[in-house]
Parts: structure tokens; C-alpha cells; sequence
């Protein structure tokens, strides 16, 4: 099983009963109501005014609040305090009771906008005297979902790829530590006069490349640019030809020695093998059409 | 105390505790979306470094080319330093041969190809992506700490 990237970063918060009761006992006093906490009063089966607006996301205000630290440390400094104890141990029971109570409503969930919403609302009613309820009290009762990594099956294809080229790799380590040891290994495909003809003739076609390029570079400096401005003395053309020449030779002699490098590793480590023929290198093969 | 001083005091911690908890969601997702940014930063360091090798074929690249422990010594270019209020940063030093501070990709070849020169852009990204996801769970544990203190307290 494999982890893969969470897609979802929210958070979410599955509403308990006793959240979506206090919401449809209010609901006479919420003028608007985000999209998704509409539908999961309506999934519940909560009806919802038709004067009841329906906010759409991004209207609601969703900012970190601020955190009044010095009221927290006033707060919590008598934190020892004898009293404060045997109260938690009095609440205690009460909200196991009330977990108990409350059955998870499956389905839809609440994201932190409809909590922003609900904070703003609480603060709206507890002002006004209707109810006296804190957000903290109704998310006691839901379930937190944090965001999880999906497991997903590793897929079998890229499973049976991995094996093959495990298999083709330890197979030609193989062939290549066994090559001076096993006669009928030995001689094919370097020996034969067709493949050394033929690596010659690629080297060949390379260093005439080479030289090919820097004779246009050449051309181009001694002709060329006197063609361009006009007519220039003898001795300036030449110098001009032969330092674009010179360019040219450089840059083409980085490429020519990466080639002729590669040569020399193409003809290290023999290419993949063809099943049916395992003694069979895949120098050979390609060469096939070329070899008498 | 009367009753009115000690009803405004539930109040004032409710609605501490109603922030403290709606701060602790933004926290979380904040820590969340941090860790996806890390990985996939990471990863795809990690798929650039896969393309230099496989471009420069298996035998370029090797652990000879890091330094030993006999090799010269050199300094950090990047640290990690105490910012204020509590949060860490990361600080960087220009490279600089002659006190020290040399550039690790200069290990591995005097011309770094592009890719590697990008996976080295990604993990840099990458490092301060964990520098910012350590701020926000330290705020995060400050945050449940202040959470847990003010439930445990007597005015609520």
C-alpha cells in the first residue's frame, strides 16, 4: 500500500445532533446561511425559511482570530486552584452523558467557514440575549476529521515493469561478468571484422563532421563577414575565419569527445537481450541488416 | 464577586475559547497544507536529481566526489537561527571560498547541469518549507496547550 498526497487540506467537522437541533431552533434568527450548512440542515431534515439567504463562500469572512493572550495567561495563572478542580470532575460525566447521547450523523460535514459563520452567529445571539450557547460547547459533541492520506494499491503493471528490469539488469551484470569465461560468449560481436568496420565508420562520419564545420566556419569569417561591411584587408579576413573556426573547433570538439565517450560505454555493456536468444547480444542485432 | 462580574468573565473566556479553537483549525490546515508542500518540493528535488544521473549516466556521479573526514573543513551556508518570538528561520551565507563557506554543487562538476542546479533551487525551497511547518506547530501546540489551561480553569 502506498501514502498518497492529501488532496483535501480542510478540516472537518461532523455536526452532532445537538448542533443541528440548536440550529433549527434558531433558525428564525439567522437572516443568511452559508451553502453547505444549508444542505446539511436540509439533509438532516431541518427546513430552512425561504427568507433565509444563502451565502456563497467566499462572502463569508474567514480570518485567523486573534488571540487575546494576556486575558488567556489572567485566566489561566490561578490555574492551581483547589475549586476549579472538583468542577472539572463535576463536568466531566455530563459531557461523556451527552457524547453518548448524540449520534453521529453521517454524511456531510462542516468546513471552517461554516464554523466561522457559526462564531459570528453565537456572538449575534448571545448578544441579544436568545441563547447563551458557545461555539466551544456544540464542537465538543461533533467528530474532528483531520485531513488523511488516501492508501492506494501499488498498480500492479508498474509492479511487473519493476521485476522485468530488475530481471534484465541482473541478467546483463551477468552476461558481462561471464563474457571472458564463457567461450561461446566470447567472441561475438567485437571480434568479427563487420563490427569493427562498422564502429570505424561511425568515428569516421563523426571527426568529418567535425571538420566539415569548422571549414563553413571558416568560410563564413573569410567571406562572409567581408561580404557583410565591406571590403576588409587580406590579413584581417584570415585572422576573423580563423577565430570563428576556432569557436566552432571548440564547441564541436566537447560534442565529439561526449560521442566518442559514449562509444566506449555502448560497447562496455551489452544492450538489452531478446528472450528467445539469450546469446544473442543486441550489439549484434542492431547491426544485423549491415553484416554479411 | 457578583454575579454580573462573573457571568462577563464566562463570557470573555467562552469567547477566548471559541477563538482559541477556530485558530487551532487554521493552524491545522496551514500544518497540512506545509506537509504537502514539503513533499512535493521534495519529490520533485528528487526526480531532478533521478534526471542528472540518468542524463550523466550512472558512473558520473558517486559518493567519492563528497568530502571525508580528512578532507578540508568548510562552514555552513545554511543554518538554522532563533527569530523572534520563538520562531526558527533559516539564514544563508553567500558562497565564499576564501572563508570557508563553498558551494556543494561545485562537487560534482565545474559545469552543474541544469537539472541539478534545479533540484538544488528545490530543496532550498524545501528546507524553508520545514522551517515555516515547525513555526506553525509550535503555534499549534501553544495554541492546544493555551486550549487544554483555559478548559482546566475556574471561569468557565
Amino acid at each position: 500500500m502506498l501514502k498518497s498526497t492529501i488532496v483535501d487540506t480542510r478540516v472537518r467537522l461532523r455536526p452532532s445532533k445537538k448542533l443541528l437541533d440548536l440550529l433549527g431552533a434558531q433558525k428564525e434568527h439567522l437572516k443568511e446561511l452559508p451553502a453547505n450548512l444549508a444542505k446539511v440542515l436540509e439533509k438532516n431534515g431541518y427546513s430552512i425559511p425561504k427568507s433565509t439567504r444563502i451565502l456563497k463562500d467566499n462572502e463569508i469572512v474567514c480570518k485567523r482570530p486573534q488571540i487575546d493572550v494576556k486575558l488567556l495567561d489572567k485566566l489561566t495563572a490561578n490555574l492551581p486552584d483547589v475549586p476549579s478542580k472538583v468542577q472539572e470532575i463535576d463536568e466531566m460525566p455530563e459531557e461523556k452523558e451527552e457524547e453518548a447521547q448524540t449520534q453521529p450523523l453521517t454524511g456531510d460535514f462542516l468546513y471552517l467557514n461554516d464554523l466561522h459563520f457559526l462564531n459570528s452567529i453565537l456572538i449575534e445571539l448571545r448578544q441579544k440575549n436568545v441563547t447563551n450557547v458557545f461555539l466551544y460547547e456544540l464542537i465538543e459533541s461533533c467528530e474532528l476529521i483531520l485531513p488523511e492520506n488516501e492508501l492506494k494499491p501499488r498498480n500492479p503493471e508498474l509492479e511487473a515493469r519493476c521485476q522485468r528490469l530488475r530481471e534484465e539488469q541482473q541478467n546483463r551484470e551477468y552476461h558481462k561478468m561471464t563474457k571472458n569465461v564463457d567461450a561461446s560468449l566470447k567472441h561475438i560481436p567485437e571480434d568479427t571484422v563487420a563490427y569493427q568496420l562498422k564502429s570505424i565508420n561511425k568515428q569516421i562520419i563523426a571527426v568529418a563532421q567535425f571538420i566539415f564545420s569548422v571549414a563553413a566556419g571558416f568560410t563564413f569569417g573569410f567571406f562572409g563577414v567581408n561580404l557583410m561591411i565591406g571590403p576588409l584587408p587580406f590579413g584581417f579576413r584570415i585572422l576573423l575565419g580563423v577565430i570563428v573556426a576556432l569557436v566552432i573547433a571548440l564547441a564541436e570538439m566537447y560534442f565529439l569527445a561526449k560521442k566518442l565517450h559514449e562509444y566506449d560505454e555502448v560497447l562496455d555493456a551489452p544492450k538489452r537481450k531478446n528472450k528467445n536468444s539469450p546469446k544473442v547480444s543486441g550489439v549484434q542485432m542492431m547491426q544485423k541488416p549491415h553484416v554479411d | 464577586m457578583s454575579d454580573a462580574n462573573i457571568k462577563s468573565d464566562r463570557c470573555a473566556a467562552g469567547q477566548l475559547l471559541d477563538s482559541l479553537y477556530l485558530n487551532m483549525f487554521h493552524l491545522i490546515e496551514a500544518h497540512t497544507q506545509c506537509r504537502i508542500d514539503i513533499e512535493r518540493t521534495n519529490s520533485d528535488g528528487a526526480i531532478l536529481l533521478a534526471r542528472t544521473k540518468f542524463q550523466q549516466g550512472g558512473q558520473s556521479i558517486s559518493t567519492a566526489q563528497i568530502p571525508t573526514e580528512n578532507s578540508a573543513e568548510f562552514n555552513a551556508l545554511c543554518r538554522v537561527i532563533n527569530a523572534a518570538d520563538d520562531d526558527i528561520s533559516i539564514e544563508r551565507h553567500p558562497v565564499d571560498k576564501e572563508n570557508g563557506y563553498v558551494d556543494p554543487l561545485y562537487w560534482f562538476s565545474v559545469l552543474p547541469p541544469m537539472s541539478l542546479r534545479n533540484a538544488v533551487d528545490k530543496f532550498k525551497r524545501t528546507i524553508e518549507l520545514i522551517a515555516e511547518s515547525t513555526n506553525l506547530q509550535r503555534e499549534l501546540n501553544k495554541v492546544l496547550n493555551g486550549i487544554g489551561r483555559l478548559r482546566q480553569s475556574a471561569a468557565l
